[in-house]
């Protein structure tokens, strides 16, 4: 019991508290690029969900089991991308023969998600903080939540408020985008209380 | 040291090798489809590679679907039956199928990937669609921007088509454009000629098939054709004729009107024409001699803005107003219409009114 | 910034040669970058993509019925819709084929005209995009917005 609680603070941890987006500002560049529709950043965000639930383990079993044997740690920055890459590649052919609804709403985020920060800031998170197995498959899960919830909620902000206000030549466009997404990791920043209160 | 930096550099390489391995092994089995067998309208199998769309696929086996987008899903024209071994349709094919064809398991063809056995539905006359290798033979100048391109058919080769219908014109990649792209064009000579047809094209601003046409195609030249398509045609009976074309919209008319010179057609026809100037009319002795050739034929040429006033005898005004003021009687009469959307549809708006049912016009807008 | 597929797919479709002869970038490479300076230019002038489009609809509505003559429209405005064969499909690659037609707008009062087409209308309501500056076709927003007399959505109810 005790461990599922545990299993469920860790994923609300990487979903919130440490918002990989917000408190980290990983993976900017789609955030601001693909953040201007709700319905986009859906696909980017069910993506990155998918991709980061599964290279975090996955860089797990090849951190734990080759290059620490071979005390090869330093080799993890470009091993892990290699590893993200081959994977997305490998995924976007199952998705292709799997499902062609799935493959038409997701099957295109997917190379922009190979070279996505935050993916491989994840799997070096995941070592930093010497997760299990089991804990880097949640950590995972949790922060490509916590990617989507953040670029979900930017989406909203800028389709609904944004294109409808009136804003000073200079800050139009990713300047008054970056903005928000600092006033956003303000408010994730209430979110650490939580967790300190036990 | 060295060791560690070997032992580093062979463990990387072993990594990359056994990811490229990995997705070898899936690029071989996941996204190989291999061979799929398509059964067409019950009768027909076809074996092709797995995991192309369907329209390109049908293609290899000269099965010509319409397709004016060229496989990108915007123009909707590729449809066909699928009744078995395609999944639901995709959000791209959508806006295209209304309820009743979604039921009927209509599909856009270029978006359907050809994975499982298909079981498909082909219209019958499509099948009669074939590609031909052409020659230019002949270019002629029939105003300051249409040109008259015949086109002769390789040895032996036939085509069959119906008086006012069109073929898809293949534009090779040229000087200005890198990939090949379809434009179609109505065919204006006489279905009687089965070894040739003549194409009237008109020069569009920056249109990448009609620039190609009028700047670089020269008599000798190769042209891959495919064809006939298109449900405007001459309908075989005796009712009365009102023909409204403008432009280039002449073609299928004239290959109506040749049509009905041969089989020494005694029906009514009035063939109204609607230009701009004098300079935009054309082939007006070509029509004379048709009316005194055919027992009841009148051309009457309409300038919305003659040039020279007063030495233009004939009819002056939209071609709508001048068709107005001309037709009395529609009761046993029957209209072919080819033109822009806007002639077409304030001609329509005319017969209408004259009380003309809407069954007995065709058309053929520009497209 | 990054390019998202359909960016990447639409600026592909864009290249002179692939939808039309001149390509819908002239020298421009950025897209985004593209969208996002006219959308300013737009917003600045108090307007949306929206109101423009609906303006360039009527217009070219009041136009038809010429049939390819300049029509006098109320106020002080002389339109002239023609078509030409053939239709276009949009560049971001949409459902729809657009008919060649083009309109020109002739503005009596300050005697300037615009011409656009029906698959402008399409690409500024749905897209803001006004094509690039160097093709044939590059509509300048503030240049459309005064010949067209385009009216701010809450003043015009």
């Amino acid at each position: 019991m005790s461990e599922l609680l545990y299993f469920l603070a860790v994923l609300l941890s990487a979903v919130f508290t440490s918002n990989i987006l917000l408190t980290n500002y990983l993976g900017m560049c789609s955030f601001l690029a693909v953040s201007k529709e709700i319905k986009t950043s859906l696909g980017l965000g069910a993506a990155v969900v998918f991709v980061m639930a599964i290279t975090c383990p996955l860089n797990w079993m090849v951190s734990a089991w080759v290059l620490e044997p071979l005390h090869l740690e330093y080799l993890r920055f470009i091993v892990f991308i290699v590893v993200i890459a081959a994977f997305v590649q490998v995924l976007e052919m199952i998705v292709e023969r799997v499902s062609e609804t799935l493959y038409a709403n997701l099957g295109i985020f997917l190379p922009l998600i190979t070279v996505n920060c935050a993916i491989l800031g994840a799997s070096l998170f995941m070592i930093i903080r010497k997760y299990t197995l089991a804990e880097s498959f949640v950590y995972g899960t949790g922060s490509g939540l916590g990617w989507m919830l953040a670029i979900l909620a930017m989406a909203g902000i800028r389709q609904e408020k944004l294109n409808q206000s009136k804003l000073p030549r200079g800050l139009e466009g990713p300047a008054i985008a970056l903005v928000v997404a600092g006033i956003m990791a303000l408010a994730f920043m209430g979110f650490s209380g939580m967790g300190g209160g036990n | 040291m060295i060791t560690a930096f070997l032992i580093g550099l062979g463990v990387m390489c072993a990594v990359v090798l056994i990811l490229t391995l990995v997705i070898l092994a899936c690029d071989a089995t996941i996204a190989n489809y291999g061979p799929v067998r398509i059964v067409i309208n019950g009768e027909r199998e076809i074996t092709v590679q797995g995991g192309r769309p369907l329209l390109a696929s049908l293609k290899d086996h000269e099965i010509f679907l319409p397709s004016a987008c060229g496989g990108r899903g915007s123009c909707g024209m590729c449809k066909v039956r699928v009744l078995e071994g395609a999944g639901d349709p995709l959000a791209t094919e959508l806006p295209w199928l209304n309820a009743q064809e979604r039921k009927d398991k209509i599909r856009l063809s270029c978006q359907v990937k050809v994975k499982r056995p298909l079981r498909i539905e082909v219209p019958r006359e499509l099948l009669q669609v074939r590609q031909y290798r052409t020659q230019v033979i002949g270019m002629r100048d029939l105003t300051y921007d249409i040109k008259e391109v015949t086109l002769q058919l390789a040895p032996g080769e036939r085509i069959d088509f119906q008086a006012g219908q069109f073929i898809q014109f293949e534009v090779p990649p040229y000087a200005l454009a890198d990939e090949p792209v379809y434009r179609a064009y109505s065919i204006s000579s006489s279905p009687a000629q089965h070894d040739r047809v003549e194409l009237e094209i008109r020069l569009v601003p920056n249109g990448i098939c009609t620039t190609y046409v009028h700047r670089y195609l020269k008599v000798g030249d190769g042209v891959t054709v495919n064809g006939p398509y298109g449900d405007f045609h001459l309908q075989e009976n005796d009712r009365e004729m009102i023909c409204v074309a403008g432009g280039s919209g002449m073609a299928p008319i004239k290959s109506i009107l040749a049509r009905l010179a041969e089989t020494g057609s005694k029906r009514r026809i009035r063939y109204f024409f609607g230009a701009r100037t004098e300079r935009d009319l054309f082939l007006v002795d070509e029509m004379r001699a048709l009316e005194r050739t055919l027992t009841d034929f009148r051309f009457i040429p309409a300038l919305s803005a003659p040039q020279d006033g007063a030495a233009w005898q004939g009819e002056t005004g939209l071609v709508t107003a001048v068709l107005e003021r001309h037709v009395t009687s529609v009761e046993n009469a029957e209209a072919y219409l080819c033109g822009s959307p806007g002639m077409i549809n304030a001609t329509v708006a005319v017969l209408k009114k004259k009380g003309m049912p809407v069954e007995r016009i065709y058309f053929d807008s520009f497209g | 910034m990054k390019e998202t597929p359909q960016m990447r797919k639409a600026r592909e479709n864009m290249i002179p040669g692939r939808l039309s002869l001149p390509g819908f970038l002239g020298g421009e490479r950025d897209l985004p970058r593209l969208l996002d300076e006219d959308a300013e230019t737009v917003k600045r002038l108090g307007l949306t993509h929206a109101a423009i489009a609906d303006r360039m609809r009527e217009l070219r509505d009041a136009g038809a019925e010429g049939l390819g003559e300049f029509l006098s429209v109320p106020p002080h405005f002389e339109v002239r819709a023609d078509s030409v064969r053939g239709r276009i499909p949009c560049p971001f690659g949409e459902r729809g084929l657009y008919p060649k037609t083009s309109i020109t707008v002739r503005n009596l009062r300050t005697g300037r005209e615009v011409t656009y087409t029906d698959l402008h209308i399409h690409l500024v309501a749905a897209h803001g995009f006004y094509e690039g500056v160097g093709t044939p076709y590059r509509l300048e927003p503030a240049d459309l917005v005064s010949v067209l007399e385009v009216q701010p959505k809450d003043t015009t109810l």
